[in-house]
């Protein structure tokens, strides 16, 4: 008996042990990746052992099918395998952060670019690969690589038609028509407009809010207008001498915005409604307006054959009366990371994307790809479009890319507005909570104006 | 004597030290780090004091209105949650005659299913629009019970409190169930002979028995609505605006931030609520145990 007692004790005792023991051999650290200060010539004819597979994480609606497609003919040139990671965008910079603030970010990420977010956004200098090296660097359209450059270093490839693409209100012609409406170029008359068609039960506007980015446009994207009433106010905020709560022009934005959903401008569900169905609601043809890209008829006849591109015209927001074209030569742009044990592989990826046959492949497959910012490609805007910008000489740029810190926090700035249009929150509350969220950010950034 | 001793220290060493490396010294440096202005944006640690938990508690800042829906949320699932349990458990118990194992599997199911599946489903299901709940609903005529379930800010966080509620009213029952089973029948026999009726058995009989089960319950309840994360996520990403921002979705977003030190506190903060309650709760429930 005894001797049963102790054998059993002492198996235990080892077999804690033994457990303790394998749980802590878990614990080997793993060996951290140098990053390299820029990434090698791919060789001529490369034939790798094992299968490299590069991990791409991006927002929904920055990937196109197109270019998942010449990934697949990446794959069967070079064997490297593209692993696309698509986030919902509500959820993408939350833990896009969270990845590169654990030191575990993915081979290739995207991003918007734009001086401010590539500092305090996504800290590029420590996390992504300086590409200034690479061949498509220097015949990047200078506008576009200058929004991804820090300290004279180009961080990130820009493959989207910042500067054709511009957020305007789209409206169905004939809809328009049929109540003898015309293009307005003052809110007064946008507000009239939007209520005779309420009145006549058609939906004025879509504005997807459920996706917490869109319904932030007509916010920053009026960056020109306020710069005409108050010239060199985005200069003066960005030395911190200015603030977006004394705005008068900001504040009416905000107050013009909050009137039109309380006067069911944007339709019952306006909360829950989605981005991803957009091209839905417009082809319906219950919904009047919707503020969206130049190019989005195209996309509307794309996924609905039947709803032809020429059916809508375009006006711009006319909020605070605004009558000048917004333009932004920022856009999502993809970045290598820096902590990748794959650079080469990812900017032999890069390389390959900006070749010219593989950029025409991508214009003439995505429907709102209308252009690259590269020579040797051919843009296929449509007569109206490049009509339309042909009109309106008078551009400035947008106040997500003007001012700093401000695009980082757009998602805050969506929440501030849900709050503002349930009530929560007054406008001069976002304002309020925009500047100080500006000031947060520019301390944490160390940025010497603010002192 | 030899079957009393206890066991030797050397059994426990392991499973000691694993929960000191793992649990026990980070959970303390994260309490000290509270007091520090840890950022990703910084390679220095600095001593700030109380300024992250002024942060928390300044009138400007949201985070009083994150405690409150916490506490909300604690409230109304406990009291949901432990009146539903009891309700079915009791009915299992007595009521139904057939097919108690088929019943008690179908309630505990929900409880075994991934989080973040069930809340992107119910997403879809609670859309105002195009969700299940309203179609059928108004399909029936019943139009103005066709609410905006998750948008609208007076009654998002009940809708997320009712779909937490439908997933973990099982797991509770489950725990009374047994409870109830533990009570023996001559109790209720002996009441009936002494002409006791169905309330009286219930308040004189089960409810004093079941008090162990209910404790166990009602803490297991606390503790878990204190931390809820992953349904707030999901369901409404603490919106619309912050309606329905919780304390660890705050922490979340201060993480994501790069603004650790507040997170931390934020964290700390958690950490004294949820003490203090177990503590509390426990104690209350024992008295009430020990003066019947």
């Amino acid at each position: 008996m005894k001797g049963q007692k102790l054998s059993r004790r002492d198996f235990l005792r080892l077999s804690a042990l033994g457990a303790a023991g394998a749980a802590l051999a878990g614990c080997r650290p793993t060996p951290t990746p140098t990053p390299s200060a820029a990434p090698t010539q791919a060789p001529a004819a490369p034939a790798p052992a094992e299968k490299v597979t590069l991990t791409y994480l991006v927002s929904q609606g920055w990937l196109f099918d197109a270019e998942q497609e010449l990934g697949q003919k990446f794959e069967e040139q070079t064997g490297i395998h593209i692993d696309y990671q698509v986030v919902p965008s509500d959820q993408y910079f939350n833990l896009l952060k969270t990845k590169l603030n654990a030191g575990e970010g993915p081979d290739i990420f995207g991003g918007q670019s734009g001086v401010t977010d590539l500092i305090v956004q996504y800290n590029v200098e420590k996390n992504a690969v300086d590409l200034s090296a690479e061949p498509w660097a220097k015949l990047e359209d200078p506008l576009v690589s200058a929004q991804s450059t820090v300290n004279g270093k180009i961080y990130g490839l820009t493959l989207w038609a910042t500067t054709a693409t511009t957020w305007v209100i789209n409206y169905n012609k004939i809809i328009f028509q049929e109540y003898n409406l015309s293009e307005p170029e003052t809110y007064a008359d946008f507000e009239a407009l939007c209520q005779k068609l309420l009145d006549n039960g058609i939906q004025p506007i879509y504005e997807p809010i459920s996706d917490g980015w869109h319904h932030v446009l007509w916010f920053p994207e009026l960056g020109p207008r306020y710069e005409e009433v108050t010239p060199g106010l985005a200069d003066q905020l960005n030395a911190n001498k200015a603030k977006f709560a004394d705005n008068p022009t900001m504040l009416t934005v905000l107050t013009q915005l909050k009137e039109m959903y309380d006067l069911g401008f944007f339709g019952e569900n306006a909360l829950s409604d989605a981005q991803a169905d957009a091209t839905k609601a417009m082809a319906s043809g219950e919904v009047a307006m919707t503020l969206q890209n130049l190019t989005f008829s195209q996309q509307v006849e794309n996924d609905y054959p039947d709803m032809k591109a020429d059916t809508f015209g375009q006006f711009m927001m006319p909020l605070a009366d605004n009558q000048v074209l917004n333009i932004n030569p920022a856009g999502p742009t993809k970045f290598i990371y820096s902590g990748s044990p794959h650079i080469a592989e990812a900017a032999q990826y890069f390389n390959f994307l900006t070749q010219p046959e593989n950029m025409q492949y991508l214009i003439d497959h995505t429907p709102t790809m209308q252009t690259l910012p590269f020579p040797g490609v051919k843009s296929k805007l449509l007569p109206n479009q490049q009509a339309f910008l042909d009109a309106h000489p008078e551009r400035g740029t947008v106040y997500q890319t003007a001012v700093n810190y401000v695009n980082p926090q757009w998602m805050d700035i969506g929440k501030d507005l849900t709050a503002m249009f349930t009530g929560a929150m007054t406008p001069e509350d976002v304002l309020a909570s925009i500047d100080s969220r500006r000031a947060e950010l520019a301390t944490a950034a160390q940025d010497p104006a603010w002192d | 004597m030899k079957l009393q001793s206890k066991y030797p220290l050397s059994f426990v060493l392991g499973a000691l030290v694993l929960y000191l490396v793992f649990f026990i010294i980070p959970g303390i440096s994260g309490i000290v780090y509270s007091f520090t202005d840890w950022s990703s944006y910084r390679t220095e640690v600095n001593f700030v004091g109380l300024d992250n938990f002024r942060t928390i508690f300044s009138s400007g800042e949201r985070y009083l209105d994150y405690i409150s829906n916490t506490l909300v949320f604690v409230l109304v699932t406990v009291v949901l949650k432990t009146v539903f349990a009891l309700a079915l458990a009791l009915l299992l118990n007595d009521a139904v005659k057939h097919l108690t194992h088929f019943y008690r599997t179908m309630i505990y199911l929900p409880a075994v299913l991934p989080m973040l599946a069930v809340a992107l489903i119910f997403r879809s299901i609670l859309n105002p629009a195009t969700g299940l709940l309203n179609v059928l609903l108004r399909g029936v005529g019943l139009d103005f019970l066709a609410l905006k379930w998750l948008v609208d800010p007076n009654i998002a966080l009940f809708s997320v409190i009712g779909v937490d509620t439908w997933k973990g009213v099982g797991y509770i029952m489950v725990i009374l169930l047994a409870g109830l089973q533990a009570i023996p029948k001559e109790y209720y026999e002996a009441a009936a002979v002494d002409g006791a009726g169905a309330l009286a058995k219930f308040g004189h009989i089960t409810w004093p028995l079941l008090t162990p089960a209910l404790i166990v319950v009602t803490v297991l309840n606390v503790l878990y609505a204190l931390r809820v994360f992953d349904i707030v996520y999901v369901l409404t990403n603490g919106g619309p605006g912050y309606a329905t921002e919780v304390l660890f979705t705050a922490i979340f977003k201060a993480f994501g931030q790069g603004r650790y030190g507040l997170g931390t506190a934020i964290s700390s903060i958690l950490f004294v609520v949820m003490s203090g309650t177990g503590y509390f709760v426990i104690r209350l429930m024992e008295r009430e145990s020990v003066s019947e």
